[in-house]
């Protein structure tokens, strides 16, 4: 008989209480005629297995993202911020960051004694959380964009780099619940500019998390450029107005400071206009490459060269450009091996009749835009996407694919019908290289439209799968939590390297288990094998948390675990049980862990 | 109702009819096969008949617009193919070459247009980084340049001249040496020095560089307004062609038209003649049968009847001569018996051939004589069926009427193999209506003219003669056998019919 379980929240939903009607219809006729209509069903309106709760009240997040606006039509305030699951204070539970705009000089609305900050959220471990900013010492004042969370002085507890519209800060975590602002000592002072994501990963692989900075365009308040629609009133200029800006590498030195080698690996590129990082293993030599994704201007794939120095191979490789050789607008942009291929697959969120480039990887090493015929491009087409994520939101062991949208000014619906804000969407992976939006099955509210920017995911419950978390421009940030209907297992894996960065950023986890799923392909022993980078950054000025999730079906234990980690060390690990996980040291073993 | 079955009048010669049939259709027969060869001679012609039928056909006329036709359609096919693939040549060679270089020359203007925007930059000077950190990205620009600059060569328009792009590799060639030069200069200490170079030489050279890119753009898109000019005229040339063939073919198809209704216009007028010829001649051969058989019967009862009669009188009263009981008297006596049954057959045959009933009691009498007749000579069982109110029949409508059943019953006895025959007469107000049935064989297809005999054409050329209409078929659909419907106006009946 035809599965078709609807929650209450889901009843709440106009569309969920159209679908339950269809089902019980479906359902009644079937079992009246006798009739199995599952391909069917599954076609007409997949299960999703899981469903989202919007928890983000009821967790204590009380946060709103400040643009500025004031009717400047400031070209910072169409960007909003991004937002991270990160365990700042190494308790094995995932806490909340949240970035956050500010009022602009000349332009305070909010009473001084409160003014908006970042905020932080640690998690108390029961379902909710508090906001400990002010004690964390990150009441810091800033029109912030961006983050990335590393453990850059390998101390077991992350740092975070804000990055923002002038000086981007730098705040050492002090493993005492605290952070100060390192960002004069540590050699990234000085430098103003209109940054937006970043990620920490240890490019020359010496052991030290070194740190990319995307920066979006030359842009000043003092220098904003007038444009017009009707010529009369200001509107949000595109970036063609203003003239790019190099990204920046800033190399670890080891004594907590940095050098700015930006110049000398070869990645200076003053046309560019970044947006969206996300570190990958593009020609499987061990050694971390770049994919940045540039606004109206061809996206780079920097690849290391193994002396400190990358080359820029985005257009040989295909990526550079769409499939009819334009330059899009690249937004976030998130890879993965969403084909349990083995190869690094790439997600890149674009302007609205853009849609989003779905990458897979061909054994020649070029990029292929399947976007068309695995269903995720027709479905974006009318979407202006920011941030992206790969992850196994249904445990299937097939890499899904979430994306937040919205249009980056709110008058847009008077030129082109499109809306300001839009639907996320969340493309579940259905094998052979199909993907269907299931948003509006997966209750929550979740396809509520919004003005989404922000997106990362991580367990912060513990239950282990994986929930989301949102940031909108000028709006609310939402906390959905993920709750498993289908029984599906998983297995995460925690890694902390010793000879690698602490962090192990960079390792590829590999696991091998008997029957394939869904999206799964078997290799010629029968078994199957995903594999996961642990990274930091991707999506859109986000980063979702470290440990790495493998969703396993109904399988009760996966067969092997491989780990390669940065420092070249490749451990092996078998018969490890589903439903936990797992915390792994370099060079010291495996530890399960009670539970998640 | 007027109804009459099987009611026989009386057999005026004591029933003794001679045999019908092949012995009186014979001469018909053989008058039609001797007649038939006379045509020729017999039969008079009008003028435009004998000048036009046999020797004027269509064909020729055709087959002469046929291939006039055919020449017309591969002479402008073979225009057409001409126009076609020059204008393929054209867009080939010149207008899709043109596009491409313009797209390659566009590219190569982007990337100058990129390396103005990293000099601008150099220039600026609000970077905290060497001149050199620009190498890389001047690498990529110049790996994209040399790629657009082969693949725009490739494609280069053939009026392109030899000092043009010579002017084009060497300028391009002097910029990267330039280059080369000012980023050897900035990675030493001279960076001021090497922004003098960018601003005087590098930008120079950039800028120079553009310009004659620039003007190959123009020039391309100079070459492709006159190839749009000369593919409008070939369009042109092309379209006028294709009036005139289209205008040609209707003017061909109109006097081809034209040619076919006239010819068949003749064709039908000698078909409707000699129809007319045929029905005369039917008409004469009849009304020479029917005067042919008149006479004989005539004299049969004139001359041979009268001198039977004689001879039978003299033989009675010589016999009265003869002594009672003599051999001669009994001789005389069986010799007279002989005459008079001779006369009795005279009689009968004179009847046969023309009955003299026809003329002085009409067609219904007559038949109500010859239908016992019949059955008792032929041995068929015939029911005859009159209604209607009768109406007088007489003349040479009566004689057509009765040939047509006599051909009819000779039919049936013939060839049907049925031993029994329905009649039906039929007085209805307006037309008089006669069939002959039976439930025999049925027709069948005559294999050969011969087989197929004069009886049935006889039948038809005499309802024509009557102004009817004679109709030849099975009783019903399920049932075998032969139905003859005659159907005759009334008004037709009481005129003359020949």
């Amino acid at each position: 008989m035809t599965d078709c379980k609807i929650t209450d929240r889901q009843m709440n939903d106009r569309r969920s209480f159209l679908r339950a009607g269809m089902c019980s219809l479906a359902s009644t006729l079937i079992s009246t005629a006798g009739f199995r209509l599952d391909a069917f069903a599954a076609n007409a309106a997949p299960d999703p297995g899981f469903h989202l709760v919007d928890v983000t009240s009821q967790a204590g997040i009380n946060f709103r993202h400040n643009s500025g606006a004031y009717g400047g039509k400031l070209l910072p305030e169409t960007l909003g911020a991004g937002c991270a699951f990160l365990d700042y204070d190494g308790d094995g539970w995932q806490d909340i960051l949240l970035v956050n705009g500010a009022d602009w000089p000349g332009h305070k609305r909010e009473p001084i004694s409160q003014p908006n900050f970042l905020k932080l959220y640690r998690n108390n471990r029961n379902g909710t959380f508090s906001d400990v900013t002010r004690s964390a010492g990150l009441d810091v004042e800033m029109y912030g964009m961006g983050m990335a969370v590393g453990d850059y002085d390998n101390d077991g507890f992350p740092d975070i780099l804000i990055t923002c519209v002038g000086q981007n800060r730098l705040f050492k975590n002090t493993g005492k619940g605290t952070f100060i602002d390192v960002t004069k000592s540590s050699g990234l002072g000085g430098r103003q500019a209109l940054s937006t994501s970043a990620l920490w990963f240890d490019f020359d692989r010496d052991g030290l998390l070194d740190l990319f900075v995307c920066n979006y365009v030359k842009w000043s308040a003092e220098h904003d450029v007038f444009c017009s629609f009707d010529g009369k009133h200001k509107s949000y200029c595109t970036p063609e107005a203003y003239r790019g800006e190099t990204c920046w590498l800033f190399h670890n030195r080891g004594n907590g400071t940095f050098e700015d080698v930006t110049a000398s690996c070869g990645i200076f590129d003053s046309s560019s206009k970044s947006l969206g990082v996300a570190m990958l293993d593009y020609d499987h030599d061990g050694w971390p490459d770049l994919l940045v994704t540039n606004d109206t201007q061809p996206n780079k794939l920097y690849r290391n060269q193994r002396n400190g120095t990358f080359k820029d191979v985005a257009v040989d490789a295909g990526i550079a450009f769409s499939t009819e050789g334009r330059a899009r607008a690249g937004m976030g942009v998130d890879v993965a091996d969403f084909e349990n291929a083995g190869r690094p697959g790439v997600a890149i969120t674009n302007f609205d009749n853009e849609m989003t480039g779905l990458y897979r990887l061909t054994n020649g090493g070029n990029y292929v835009d399947v976007a068309m015929p695995s269903g995720v491009g027709q479905a974006s087409k009318d979407k202006l996407g920011f941030g992206c994520v790969f992850l196994d939101a249904d445990l299937d062991g097939a890499l899904d694919l979430a994306v937040v949208n919205g249009h980056i000014d709110d008058t847009v619906r008077n030129v082109s019908g499109v809306g300001y804000a839009q639907p996320p969407q969340l493309f579940l992976n259905r094998g052979k290289g199909n993907f269907v939006d299931v948003a509006s099955a997966i209750g929550g509210g979740f396809s509520q439209p919004k003005v989404g920017r922000g997106l990362a995911y991580g367990d912060f419950d513990r239950d282990g799968d994986l929930d989301l978390l949102i940031t909108t421009n000028n709006g609310p940030a939402y906390l959905y939590r993920n709750d498993q209907t289908s029984g599906n297992r998983s297995i995460r894996i925690r890694l902390i390297g010793t000879k690698s960065n602490r962090d192990a950023i960079g390792a590829l986890v590999k696991i091998f288990h008997g029957t394939p799923y869904a999206a799964t392909k078997a290799t010629s022993h029968g078994t199957v094998i995903q594999s996961r980078m642990v990274k930091g950054g991707s999506s859109y000025l986000s980063q979702s948390e470290l440990p790495v999730t493998f969703g396993l079906g109904k399988q009760d234990k996966i067969d092997r675990l491989l780990i390669e980690w940065p420092s070249g060390r490749t451990e092996e690990y078998k018969n490890l049980a589903a439903g936990r996980s797992y915390e792994c040291v370099e060079t010291k073993g495996i530890t399960p862990l009670p539970g998640f | 109702m007027n109804n009459t079955a099987n009611r026989f009048g009386r057999d005026p010669n004591n029933g003794h009819v001679p045999a019908m049939g092949r012995s009186v259709l014979w001469p018909i027969k053989s008058l039609v096969h001797r007649l038939t060869p006379l045509y020729p001679r017999d039969v008079p012609r009008s003028p435009a008949l004998g000048s036009t039928a046999p020797h004027r056909t269509p064909t020729s006329g055709l087959f002469l617009g046929l291939i006039i036709t055919l020449a017309a359609v591969v002479t402008y096919s073979a225009y057409i193919t001409r126009q076609i693939s020059g204008l393929r040549e054209l867009q080939n060679n010149l207008v899709d070459r043109n596009r491409k270089d313009s797209l390659q020359l566009l590219r190569i203007q982007n990337d100058l247009n990129s390396l103005a925007l990293a000099m601008r930059d150099m220039l600026d000077n609000d970077e905290p980084y060497p001149l050199t950190a620009w190498s890389a990205q001047f690498q990529r620009v110049r790996a994209d340049l040399d790629d657009a600059l082969r693949r725009e060569q490739r494609v280069a328009p053939v009026n392109r001249t030899a000092e043009q792009e010579r002017y084009l590799e060497d300028s391009v060639a002097q910029f990267w040496d330039a280059a080369d030069r000012t980023f050897a200069l900035a990675n030493g200490p001279n960076q001021a020095e090497a922004r003098t170079q960018i601003r005087i030489s590098l930008r120079a050279r950039q800028e120079a560089l553009s310009t004659a890119v620039s003007r190959l753009l123009v020039q391309n898109n100079e070459s492709e307004e006159q190839a749009a000019l000369r593919i409008g005229r070939i369009y042109y040339r092309v379209q006028r062609q294709v009036y005139l063939f289209l205008t040609a073919t209707l003017i061909a198809i109109l006097f081809t038209s034209l040619y076919l209704i006239r010819s068949n216009r003749r064709l039908f007028a000698q078909l409707a003649t000699l129809s007319e010829q045929r029905s005369e001649l039917a008409q004469k051969l009849i009304a020479t049968q029917e005067s042919t058989l008149r006479h004989i019967s005539r004299e049969l009862h004139d001359e041979f009847g009268q001198i039977l009669t004689a001879v039978g009188a003299m033989l009675t009263r010589a016999g009265k001569h003869a002594p009672e009981g003599s051999p001669l008297r009994a001789e005389l006596r069986e010799v007279c018996e002989i005459t008079q049954t001779t006369l009795d057959k005279v009689r009968s045959l004179s009847q046969a051939l023309h009955p003299v009933m026809l003329e002085e009691t009409g067609l219904e009498s007559t038949l109500d004589w010859y239908l016992p007749v019949v059955e008792r000579q032929a041995g068929l069982h015939v029911f005859y069926e009159k209604s209607g109110e009768s109406f007088s029949v007489k003349g040479d409508a009566a004689i057509h009427v009765y040939r047509i059943v006599q051909e009819a019953l000779n039919n049936v006895t013939r060839h049907s193999g049925a031993s029994e025959a329905w009649v039906r007469l039929r007085f209805l107000p307006d037309t008089l209506t006669m069939e002959v049935e039976d439930h025999g064989k049925g027709l069948e297809a005559p294999a050969t003219m011969q087989e197929k005999g004069i009886g049935l054409v006889a039948m038809r050329e005499r309802a024509e003669l009557l102004g009817g209409n004679i109709e030849f078929g099975p009783p019903t659909q399920d049932r075998s056998g032969t139905l003859v419907r005659l159907k005759v106006p009334r008004e037709m009946l009481n005129s003359d019919a020949e």
